[in-house]
């Protein structure tokens, strides 16, 4: 494998009592869309911040394009964070460009290149207007071009597909990929776990500041397969031994089991009853989103 | 071009285009030049209804040919002489005279003149004119000089024993331009304070924060907002001094008064030199409220008791005209928020002595660099926090170096 373009390494950050990371590490490599997950509150926004030299660690080291995070190095980065905007009262085209020219873009280059994205992403009618009279769809597509109008070669988007309908939607999606395909190093921090499952090459799930999970999706949900089931049948499923989470689904029951509890048990309990019929049982591929609060829950029940 | 002008000019460009600024900048010297019309119009107005002043003599005190040059002043209306009330009383039927006074035979007993006229008694200038003459016929026995001396009165200059600068209290244009500019220059720097509020406060509610962080470091990012807002600041009040300086010289053709103005260039530099530290000093102190708190509103609540620090000086004008030099006013010279202020308005009236001047502006640029340094720290951890307000304690904490956030 190639040089990682990030290198998280043993980052710790404290904010008065509240340790909001402790010794988190992991890499990402060019070419790859990297997921940054965990529920609110663990610890990925400061993560986040940290590698970009906005906090500044307690502890640990972070190293960017081999380095440490320099003005220049500062310029590969493209970064839409959680918490964005872009000036209200400002046209659009001027707010665009003056992003591009703090990146190191000629304002010539930076206008020529905007042009190119207001019209892939439909807003090159609306360059003339202000900022806050465009949709929240529209906005949300002007801090991708923003983030990407550089061509930077570190990408860190923070919930990129909120606020955008399934055509847009797709469209990001696309766009995400085809900078992967172009070697880019992309790292994605969002709750839409079927977006990480469509995209992710690898993630990293933070909890409570820690890192709990870390590796690739496929040898993830392999590790995860015998903790997740589904049950199709007549009456009632609740009460099952060990069950973290349920969901039904195309009259199916998707069941998530604790660590300590494997099929077997399930099906015994489910073979003593006399209330329920069953008309399916296997072992299933658990989603990330199971996984997910799978991980989450027990770290809960660990504390 | 350098991040750090990128972001200057960015901050100039906004701000300049705003409605608010454009009526500020381009309102003012449209109020100054229809203030000096109306000025320019009354003057003319009044020459052309100033008339005459009649005079009888019936205490046989004046002198027949006195030359006018001897007690004229500037605008005073002519003065005629006539022999007899009917004569005057004649003269003010006809409207050749606006009224006449009479000085009755125990005149120079009594000191008793009459003044007679129709709807209108003479206004200052005519009266005072009447006075001088007055004066001037009484001491016409008198050698010129002497004469002179009791018309024009003292002239006391004040003069600093080396030499460095003096100052006369019938200079009346150099007591008023110092006041009249760094009024000026006040408005200004409070104004552009508050866009610089706003500046900072906007970058926190548009959520622009953290994108600037990682184009920007965050020094050069507030060094480039402070001084396109200072350049904001230096349009607006170049603006008004070139409106005032192009009216005073179109007014001066009408009004005598204002020939006699000179443009204070020694004053001018003491105010560029006070002005840029009390500009960085007043912007550290904003970035530093900006960042605390979470609305623009909020914000602006503190910057109001801030703003009265640095106009308390307005509130002693009174020791100007008795005392310029007391203790009060030595003390707003040198603390640095009102240094600014109170060294404008001292300027006119006395002579500053120079370690005061010197001292005043050493704290002021110590103030301005400590000021500038908190806001640094504070602007960094201050904008991150979305929604939530940074405490005096945590402001604390902060500068002293327990949170590096």
């Amino acid at each position: 494998m190639s040089e990682p373009t990030v290198s998280l390494q043993h980052l710790s950050k404290r904010f008065g009592d509240v340790q909001a990371v402790s010794d988190v590490s992991f890499e990402v490599y060019p070419g790859e869309i990297f997921g940054l997950l965990g529920p609110n509150g663990a610890g990925k926004t400061t993560t986040i911040r940290m590698m970009l030299d906005i906090f500044r660690p307690d502890r640990g080291e972070v190293r960017v394009f081999g380095g440490t995070l320099d003005e220049q190095a500062k310029e590969r980065i493209g970064y839409m964070p959680e918490e964005r905007g872009l000036y209200k009262d400002q046209k659009l085209e001027p707010t665009l460009i003056y992003l591009a020219t703090l990146k190191g873009m000629a304002e010539a280059t930076a206008r020529e290149r905007l042009y190119e994205w207001l019209h892939r992403l439909d807003l090159y009618e609306h360059r003339h207007k202000k900022v806050q009279d465009l949709s929240r769809g529209m906005q949300q597509k002007a801090q991708i071009i923003a983030t990407l109008i550089h061509e930077p070669d570190l990408i860190v988007v923070d919930e990129p597909f909120s606020g955008l309908d399934p055509v847009n939607t797709r469209l990001v999606k696309d766009i995400m990929e085809e900078q992967r395909q172009a070697g880019k190093t992309i790292i994605m921090s969002t709750h839409q776990m079927y977006q990480v499952e469509a995209l992710c090459n690898r993630i990293v799930l933070i909890n409570r500041g820690r890192v709990v999970l870390y590796g690739e999706v496929e040898e993830i949900k392999r590790r995860f397969s015998a903790h997740a089931l589904v049950i199709e049948g007549q009456g009632d499923f609740s009460n099952l031994p060990g069950v973290l989470d349920m969901r039904r689904q195309n009259g199916a029951y998707h069941v998530a089991l604790a660590p300590h509890v494997d099929a077997q048990t399930v099906l015994r309990a489910l073979a003593a009853r006399e209330d329920v019929f069953i008309e399916r049982f296997e072992l299933a591929e658990p989603s990330l989103e199971d996984i997910f609060v799978m991980v989450v829950q027990r770290e809960g029940d660990d504390a | 071009m350098h991040k750090f002008w990128l972001v200057a000019r960015a901050e100039y460009l906004r701000l300049v285009r705003r409605r608010a600024f454009l009526l500020a900048t381009f309102g003012m010297p449209l109020l100054i030049m229809l203030i000096i019309g109306v000025s320019i119009l009354l003057s003319v107005r009044s020459e052309r209804g100033n008339l005459p002043l009649g005079v009888v003599d019936e205490a046989g005190v004046l002198v027949a040919d006195l030359a006018p040059e001897r007690y004229a002043g500037e605008d005073g209306p002519e003065i005629r002489i006539f022999e007899s009330r009917e004569a005057a009383d004649a003269a003010l039927n006809a409207a050749d005279i606006q009224a006449y006074y009479v000085l009755n035979k125990g005149y120079l007993q009594s000191g008793q003149v009459e003044l007679y006229y129709w709807d209108e008694p003479p206004k200052a200038d005519a009266r005072s004119a009447f006075d001088r003459f007055m004066r001037a016929n009484l001491l016409a026995d008198q050698p010129e000089a002497v004469q002179r001396r009791l018309l024009q009165g003292v002239d006391l200059v004040l003069r600093t024993a080396d030499g460095r600068r003096q100052a006369s209290e019938n200079d009346f244009a150099s007591f008023v331009l110092p006041f009249v500019i760094g009024m000026f220059f006040v408005f200004v720097v409070m104004g552009t304070a508050g866009y610089l509020l706003q500046a900072v406060t906007t970058e926190k509610e548009n959520r622009m924060v953290e994108v600037m962080f990682t184009s920007v470091g965050s020094y050069k990012l507030i060094a480039g907002k402070a001084l396109g807002l200072m350049a904001v600041a230096l349009t607006q009040v170049g603006m008004w001094i070139l409106a005032v300086a192009v009216g005073v010289m179109i007014a001066a053709r009408y009004i005598t008064f204002l020939q006699t103005l000179q443009a204070p260039w020694g004053f001018l530099g003491l105010v560029l030199l006070f002005f840029l530290p009390t500009y960085a000093l007043i912007a550290g102190i904003m970035i530093t409220v900006g960042s605390m708190v979470t609305e623009l509103q909020q914000a602006q609540q503190i910057a109001g008791m801030v703003n009265l620090l640095f106009v308390v000086p307005f509130f002693f004008t009174v020791f100007l005209f008795t005392n310029p030099d007391n203790a009060v006013m030595v003390a707003l010279t040198l603390f640095p928020t009102t240094a600014f202020i109170t060294v404008a308005m001292r300027w006119g009236v006395t002579v500053i002595p120079i370690w005061q001047l010197v001292l005043s502006w050493v704290l002021l640029a110590g103030s301005a660099v400590t000021s500038v340094w908190v806001a640094a720290r504070v602007f960094r951890v201050g904008m991150l926090r979305y929604g939530q307000s940074i405490s005096l304690r945590g402001l604390y904490a902060l500068l002293s170096g327990q949170r590096t956030g």
